[in-house]
């Protein structure tokens, strides 16, 4: 929980991976190029101090993570964003069974989500019914910008899509998340264009859409979505690291999205391990919106809107229970870990306010 | 940045004359599709060297990985500004440091076409260049309703503007360009007067994309190139404040890369 002037804050971090880019698992220029440009992304915002070396970032293991994202209580829940890129990688960048490793383990700490590609057909149709069925997924994470043998991205418009989104309706697998972000060397820009959202949010209003990264460098198409299509929810990754080095520019973001979604749909996601909640948590909650950007946006980034946006606006996407959480974190495994167990139990429940 | 220009003025043997700071004059002009700011002021440009009729231009963009389709762009439009400039009979581009800089310089300088430099792309890189122009032009429309809001005009006025409406009124005599515009209201009861700058930023982009043709058509449109409703001119003014937000939040990963890139080939000098 982030102590934000005595107030407790639950924070869930609706966006990380576990990924393995060692040199043996890459099959293809494709992957050594893909994690050379995330490291690109997470030199140029994080704190020096903070950077990590390239080998301990292309493969930190699962403990390190659960010491990264648990032992300081940066984060108190975590969702997994699997990334396939089986094309690249022997036996895949950052998969749901890769990712399961952890939420299996931790299941109280975690939620795991899956993932479809339409391009495999049959074949993936029957993947996905498979993760549902082993982990119980409530979530998928989609990559539009893929490559598959000659195909170099997919549409979530594309009839194919539409039936893999019908059997998550059917499969009650609820939310979707689509990166839409920054080109990702090699990947082709095109396929991340956002406004594939608009069709399928419209068509299938009782799924969420989650526009991971909220289109950077289309935050202008995915607004304007957004304010059209009341199931389309924004997800702060890549955005959130402005706090660090870019508070003015993080500031504008912010209140265009404030103004634009407003406070119940935006989620706070640190992209880990691109960004480490260690320190982007602490950025972000402190960050402060301009005087300016408040007077010309009206909108403010107060305790009850950083509530929503660090955790109870993802905890009423995946039906969670943050008091009951409170409790269980009292004496779960990773509170023993790492002797938060007064940090659980101290600070007074919500029947206080 | 260094600027090498091993021979000063480039005579060439029908006597006209290119110099450097024409060349960088030229290049001025040519943009950032995605930013929509100069090359010259986003200081891509390495060196500008004049051999007689040949010019050569050296430039690195923030990443290895920038968009090729981009990167295509901006040489193409170097080479063709710089060309434009009597005295210079060829321009050779050289984007340097980027992962597709040997197909970029061979299309450019071979003159190919982008489907011809790049066979595996899929999509058109003309399409992709009409989409940002139109973005540019939003968030240009954005710079030049603040100045007209700003200079007094009401929204009714600010959305039937035309170009045959303004008047110039050049800031020095001896200078044809205007430093500002006089703008009367819809009843001709008053004329403001409005910095040039922001609406001819914005006439040129509308001009490009084709939404203003002759000086009868309406100025300020819809990011879907319609005419604008006053009824929903606050909407459209904060669509466009919010394609302004979105290339400078481009802007800010562009110089974040950079900053970033060059730490990276500082370290090594300091070990």
């Amino acid at each position: 929980m982030y102590d934000h002037n005595g107030e407790d804050v639950f924070v869930i971090d609706a966006h990380v991976h576990l990924w393995d880019a060692r040199e043996e698992n890459i099959t293809h220029q494709g992957g050594e190029e893909f994690i050379q440009c995330f490291y690109d992304y997470h030199t140029t915002f994080t704190p020096e101090e903070r950077e990590w070396g390239i080998e301990e970032y292309r493969h930190y293991g699962a403990d390190r993570m659960l010491e990264d994202l648990f032992a300081g209580a940066a984060a108190d829940m975590a969702i997994f964003q699997p990334t396939y890129l089986t094309d690249f990688y022997d036996e895949g960048f950052n998969t749901t069974h890769q990712n399961a490793e952890l939420a299996t383990e931790y299941p109280e700490r975690f939620v795991l989500n899956g993932s479809f590609d339409p391009r495999d057909g049959e074949a993936g149709m029957d993947h996905l019914e498979e993760l549902h069925e082993t982990y119980d997924i409530q979530g998928v994470k989609l990559y539009t910008a893929e490559w598959r043998g000659e195909s170099k991205g997919w549409r979530l418009d594309d009839e194919e899509a539409f039936e893999f989104l019908e059997k998550c309706v059917e499969l009650g697998i609820e939310n979707v998340h689509p990166h839409k972000g920054p080109t990702i060397r090699p990947l082709n820009r095109d396929a991340f264009d956002v406004k594939d959202v608009d069709d399928a949010a419209s068509s299938f209003p009782d799924l969420n859409f989650i526009v991971e990264h909220v289109g950077l460098p289309r935050l202008d198409d995915f607004c304007w979505i957004a304010a059209q299509e009341p199931n389309v929810y924004g997800g702060l990754a890549v955005a959130a690291p402005f706090a660090q080095n870019r508070p003015r520019k993080f500031s504008e973001i912010l209140s265009e999205l404030l103004w634009w979604l407003g406070e119940d749909r935006l989620l706070f996601g640190s992209d880990y391990a691109i960004w480490n909640p260690d320190w982007l948590v602490e950025a972000v909650m402190e960050a402060e919106l301009t005087q300016e950007d408040r007077m010309e946006y009206g909108v403010e980034w107060d305790l009850e809107t950083k509530r929503k946006v660090m955790g109870e606006n993802a905890a009423e996407l995946y039906d969670i229970d943050l008091e009951a959480k409170r409790r269980t974190f009292q004496d779960d495994e990773i509170s023993q870990q790492f002797d938060l167990e007064d940090h659980y139990a101290s600070g007074t429940p919500a029947a206080a306010d | 940045m260094s600027v090498d220009s091993p021979s000063a003025d480039g005579n060439d043997p029908d006597g006209h004359n290119t110099d450097e700071p024409a060349v960088r004059e030229a290049l001025q002009r040519v943009t950032d599709p995605e930013l929509d700011r100069s090359i010259v002021e986003l200081e891509y440009i390495d060196s500008i060297e004049l051999d007689g009729p040949s010019v050569t231009v050296r430039f690195t963009l923030p990443t290895a990985w920038c968009s090729p389709a981009f990167a295509w762009m901006m040489a193409i439009d170097a080479r063709d500004a710089v060309e434009s400039l009597p005295g210079v009979e060829t321009a050779r581009i050289v984007l340097r440091e980027h992962m597709h800089e040997d197909e970029i310089n061979r299309g450019v300088n071979e003159r190919l076409s982008f489907s011809a430099a790049f066979p595996d792309a899929d999509g058109d890189v003309e399409a992709v260049r009409a989409e940002l122009d139109e973005k540019a032009r939003v968030a240009r429309q954005y710079d030049a309703v603040e100045a007209l809001l700003e200079a007094g005009l009401e929204p009714a006025t600010i959305v039937s503007l035309r170009p045959r409406d303004l008047e110039s009124v050049p800031g020095q005599p001896d200078e044809s360009a205007a430093d500002a515009y006089a703008i009367y209201a819809a009843d001709r009861s008053f004329a403001v007067t409005v910095p040039a700058e922001p609406i001819d930023r914005l006439l040129e982009k509308a001009r490009e994309t084709g939404v203003v043709i002759d000086p009868d058509d309406v100025l300020c449109r819809t990011p879907e190139r319609e005419p604008i409703d006053v009824a929903s001119f606050d909407l459209v003014h904060k669509r466009g404040r919010l394609a302004r937000v979105n290339m400078s939040s481009q802007g800010g990963i562009c110089d974040g890369l950079r900053e970033s890139r060059e730490r990276r080939l500082e370290r090594p000098a300091d070990d």
